[in-house]
């Protein structure tokens, strides 16, 4: 029998113990089934981080330095713990804001646009993307495809409607200045589409960096200006849009194409984004493609938009079946083109483009050939004979998409003045950047940070996707705004409040709407222009939707993002009145605990329910003959240091020689660690409950300047004078910022989500000063 | 003179009444283990009850279909838990007696409030920090704040019972709306908070897998409209050929 270290062996079948706990608490029945608890099994070394954060409290002593950090000292010491926790405030994740590849607040701003409040309801989506009128113009809305509305037998809330009509409806949208003071840091943003304006937006604005854009066309935009057609984005909502961003003092230098990124450094930039794009098209594998009338789809799209009248004759056809297909067919109608055709090898369901460009283009008249391919292609007496082949699906590819199969005898032909090829679009990354590339030209980052193999080269976007949405491309913005202020020293946070502290409006315009209204409310269609008069320039297509159509929807939300049981239990008469409490918390403090523990305010069930859950996993120790314990005040630290993100109430259950009576028994050696002056404060602290009790809040809060109604601490409660002789004063705001201080660093070094503790240092010295 | 019930159904058998009965062995068991549960600030702060019997049982769901028409937001759950709360063979509830009067006082800053219990405090009518629980009218389900780590402490209690069900393998779920009414009616009367858990030991555990509609169709409605329509529908006079001669065991 092989003999065993006696150590690792316990700890290697602690952590199988953790784990069965885990399972345990997954299986824990549910009471409301909104509670997602998260857990992390933390052993070994990861448990050094714990006690240098917690030495930061204990240094500094004060009220639960005695007791309470007695015994969070002592949990560090079994091998293996496990951290269980969840969100249990209020605000239940919605399907919708989950979609969002930005995270926006869906339900948030519909809840506002209910309320009448436009301005706050932009607000609240310009918190996450900093083109919010381009996002309500053009965004694919995959939020709509998530919505429970559109689950449960019914169409989903019209979200991208709403948007928009929140965004025509709104005031004046002033973006601030930036709020940040200058770094000194200079960053160079490659490519100016949405991906490269939104970082420089974060990285002027919130991070306060020097940002300059380089931009090769002529004007800025990205696929935004070259790629979408005027009808679906009006170029007056583009240019406002780029032009407050260069208000706030973003450089955009057009007309400035980068070959290479060493210069950039060598002119003194800190740090580049690559974003340029995918502006370049994959050609189809068909031969004779540069035949007189064979265009590629982007540079067509290019130059309409640049304003070239281009004469494509009567009959015009479109290979392809993205959404650059579809814009091409319908801008090609617009330019003239009596007939126009879209080849598409692969059936609708299969189509990459969104269905609403599918129906427009329908409704325009644009005749889309599903399951068909071309197979050869001519030029005779001034036109194109295309030879087609119709096809039918084949085995799965790399893509999971069926391969077409021609279908034999289906042959036909096909004659067009001009043929337009939308097969497929790349990036145009130039060699001297020598970054690494992968499938179709994409230049290869790390998903997490967008950071490239170059040391102070970053990269989103289409340059790395591939053709995507411009949201996906806001979002890749924005996550590499956070990753290069990291690198160049900052905090990495990126998050802004603009939208105001929310009200309950005495009276709700929508619930007046719906008062009045005949029966039950159905999803609204947009009105658009007549097919006539939208084919004849390239002014917007569709109206948006007036107000009283937008108030209605707006009562059709199931408002997911609520508990939604109304039970008063946390002190407010409705869910809706807990989360407007729980966001005003949440941007008060930047999503940190308010209170020194946890994160509140809390559903009273769904904190209930993690309860059921943690208590499963500590049987599940329990009838394994190990040892536990539920504690509360160590898992703080871990919260602190950025474990279990996310998560508002989190307890550690430690695993192994954790005896209760260590807490108490002298001579275990303990004690060594800890200063003498803080010992004999938890001897002053032996018995907390007895007075606190009696005296309700506690001792200190007369020094954080707390104002309840009736002042009952002071005489002629004598009792009280016994608390009142508290010589510790701010100690307790000076240990939370020490503890925070202390987390970060634990953050910084695992390169995790910092603290903001800039505002945390704000918030506590307000504290002192009240 | 006390009350004489008469009701011709459902029966109630000699075996039936000898699974009820054993759950509420199991019952008690569940207790005890929620009192063993890991508890914050060691603390006595558990109450709980067993309510068994085709009378309480059917008062209290009663009680849970009266609250479904006092808000939308809670009316089709609260019906429809009522029918489990009536099928239950006993139902154990669990509360908890400080979450109302007495906060935890430890900073945690988890309710809606400042990190000092203030938020519970100044919604109470309180003197020195002792909360007047006499006032015990409410415009709302559960008359809130309450401390919500005190809550989050029910949970554990909650959890260990149901802990033990599962270990003797009683079927067992906990409910909000079988809590709130038992508390409206008196059980568990120290209680801020209540939690009824349902307890069956039938085949079916009808509470797990609900169907739509569950008040109005489930197991009993459906056994009982049956019973309401046998004459039409199952036993039908022999009008048709003499029986023997279908007799398949009878050979020709």
């Amino acid at each position: 029998m092989p003999l065993y270290d006696g150590k690792a062996f316990a700890q290697e079948g602690l952590l199988q113990v953790a784990q069965h706990c885990a399972q345990a608490a997954l299986h824990a029945p549910q009471l409301i089934g909104k509670t997602d608890i998260k857990m992390k099994i933390v052993a070994g070394d990861e448990l050094k981080h714990y006690f240098r954060v917690q030495d930061a409290g204990n240094k500094l002593g004060a009220r639960f330095g005695g007791e309470g950090y007695k015994m969070a000292y002592n949990m560090g010491e079994p091998p293996v713990l496990l951290l269980m926790g969840a969100d249990v405030t209020p605000i239940v994740e919605a399907p919708c804001k989950a979609a969002c590849p930005a995270g926006i607040d869906v339900p948030r701003y519909i809840r506002l646009i209910g309320d009448g409040q436009y301005d706050q309801a932009v607000a609240v989506v310009r918190e996450k993307v900093p083109l919010p009128s381009i996002c309500a113009y053009v965004c694919h809305a995959p939020c709509e495809a998530k919505c429970r509305r559109g689950t449960v037998r019914d169409k989903p809330i019209a979200i991208e409607a709403l948007k928009r009509f929140a965004v025509d409806h709104a005031g004046k949208m002033d973006v601030g200045k930036p709020a940040a003071e200058a770094t000194g840091k200079r960053v160079a943003v490659i490519g100016s589409g949405p991906a490269g304006l939104t970082a420089a937006y974060y990285l002027k604005k919130v991070c306060g960096h020097g940002v300059t854009v380089f931009e090769s066309f002529s004007k800025a935009g990205g696929m935004m200006r070259f790629g979408i057609p005027e009808y679906r984005l009006p170029r007056q909502i583009l240019d406002k849009e780029i032009e407050a961003i260069k208000g706030l003092g973003v450089e955009i230098k057009l007309n400035a194409k980068q070959e290479s990124l060493d210069k950039l450094f060598q002119q003194g930039y800190d740090a580049v984004f690559v974003s340029v794009g995918a502006h370049h098209d994959i050609p189809l594998d068909v031969s004779s493609p540069d035949l007189p009338g064979v265009m590629e789809c982007l540079s067509f799209l290019r130059r309409v938009n640049l304003g070239e009248k281009i004469d494509l004759g009567a009959r015009a056809a479109v290979i392809g079946g993205g959404n650059a297909a579809l814009d091409a067919a319908r801008t090609a109608l617009r330019l003239g083109a009596k007939e126009v055709s879209v080849l598409y090898r692969r059936s609708r369901a299969d189509m990459p483009a969104y269905s609403d460009n599918v129906e427009q283009a329908l409704r325009e008249g644009v005749k889309i050939e599903f399951e068909t391919a071309v197979s050869t292609l001519t030029s005779k007496k001034n036109a194109l004979h295309m030879e087609c082949v119709r096809t039918k699906p084949g085995a799965a590819g790399a893509d999971r998409l069926p391969l077409p199969e021609p279908v034999e005898g289906s042959q036909f032909s096909m004659v067009v003045d001009t043929l337009i090829m939308a097969t497929g679009q790349s990036p145009e990354v130039p060699t001297e950047f020598a970054l690494p590339l992968g499938k179709d030209n994409t230049i290869q980052a790390d998903p997490d940070t967008l950071a490239t193999n170059k040391e102070g080269v970053f990269a989103g976007g289409d340059a790395v996707t591939g053709p995507a949405s411009v949201i996906e491309a806001i979002a890749a913005g924005r996550k590499a705004a956070a990753s290069i202020d990291r690198f160049l020293g900052g905090l990495g946070i990126v998050d802004e409040v603009l939208a105001p502290p929310e009200q309950i409006p005495q009276i709700s315009p929508a619930q007046e709407v719906l008062q009045q209204a005949d029966g039950d409310p159905d999803r609204p269609q947009m009105g658009c222009l007549p097919v006539e008069e939208a084919l004849s320039g390239f002014d917007k297509v569709d109206h948006g939707l007036a107000e009283k159509e937008a108030l209605l929807e707006t009562t059709r939300c199931l408002k997911c993002d609520q508990v939604g049981f109304d039970c008063g239990a946390c002190g407010f008469k409705t869910c809706r009145e807990a989360v407007i409490n729980c966001q005003n918390r949440l941007n008060e403090t930047g999503g940190e605990p308010w209170g020194w523990l946890m994160k509140g305010p809390s559903c009273v069930w769904r904190a209930l329910e993690l309860g059921i859950s943690m208590d499963w996993a500590a049987a599940a120790a329990h009838r394994l003959n190990v040892e536990s314990r539920i504690g509360m005040i160590p898992a703080t630290i871990f919260m602190r240091m950025g474990y279990m993100e996310g998560c508002t109430l989190v307890t550690v259950l430690p695993l192994g020689p954790c005896k209760e009576r260590w807490y108490f028994s002298p001579g275990t050696g303990r004690e060594a660690f800890r200063p003498a002056a803080m010992e004999r404060k938890g001897q002053i602290l032996q018995y907390p409950p007895l007075w606190m009790r009696f005296t309700g809040p506690g001792r200190d809060i007369g020094r954080r300047g707390i104002n309840v109604k009736d002042r009952w601490w002071e005489p002629p409660y004598t009792r009280l004078e016994i608390v009142e002789d508290d010589a510790w004063g701010d100690s307790v705001l000076d240990r939370d910022y020490a503890i925070f201080a202390a987390a970060d660093d634990v953050r910084k070094k695992k390169n995790w989500r910092r603290l903001n503790l800039p505002k945390i240092k704000e918030t506590l010295d307000n504290k002192k000063s009240q | 003179m006390p009350r004489i019930t008469i009701r011709d159904w459902p029966p109630y058998s000699p075996t039936d009444q000898n699974r009820r009965e054993n759950t509420v062995a199991a019952a008690k068991l569940m207790m005890n283990a929620a009192l063993t549960a890991p508890s914050i600030g060691a603390s006595p702060m558990t109450e709980g009850e067993i309510v068994y019997g085709e009378e309480e049982q059917e008062q209290i769901a009663r009680k849970m279909e009266e609250l479904a028409y006092e808000n939308e937001v809670w009316q089709h759950i609260f019906l429809y838990e009522a029918v489990m709360a009536r099928q239950a063979d006993t139902l154990l509830l669990l509360g908890n007696t400080r979450a109302y009067s007495d906060p935890w006082n430890g900073e945690c800053g988890l309710c809606a409030g400042r990190p000092d219990c203030s938020f519970v405090y100044e919604n109470r009518e309180q003197k020195a920090g002792i909360i007047d629980t006499t006032d015990r009218r409410s415009d709302t389900l559960v008359k809130g704040p309450l401390c919500t780590i005190y809550a989050h402490q029910l949970g554990y209690n909650v959890g260990s019972a149901l802990m033990v069900a599962v270990h003797l393998y009683i079927d067992a779920r906990p409910f909000i709306s079988i809590g709130l009414a038992a508390q409206k009616l008196g059980y568990c009367r120290n209680s801020a908070v209540v939690v009824g858990i349902a307890i069956n030991a039938r085949a079916k555990c009808e509470p797990s897998d609900p169907g739509t509609d569950y008040h109005l169709v489930n197991l009993d409605s459906a056994v009982d409209a049956i019973r309401g329509n046998v004459n039409q529908l199952t036993i039908r006079p022999a009008t048709g050929k003499e029986y023997r001669h279908a007799d398949p065991a009878k050979k020709r």
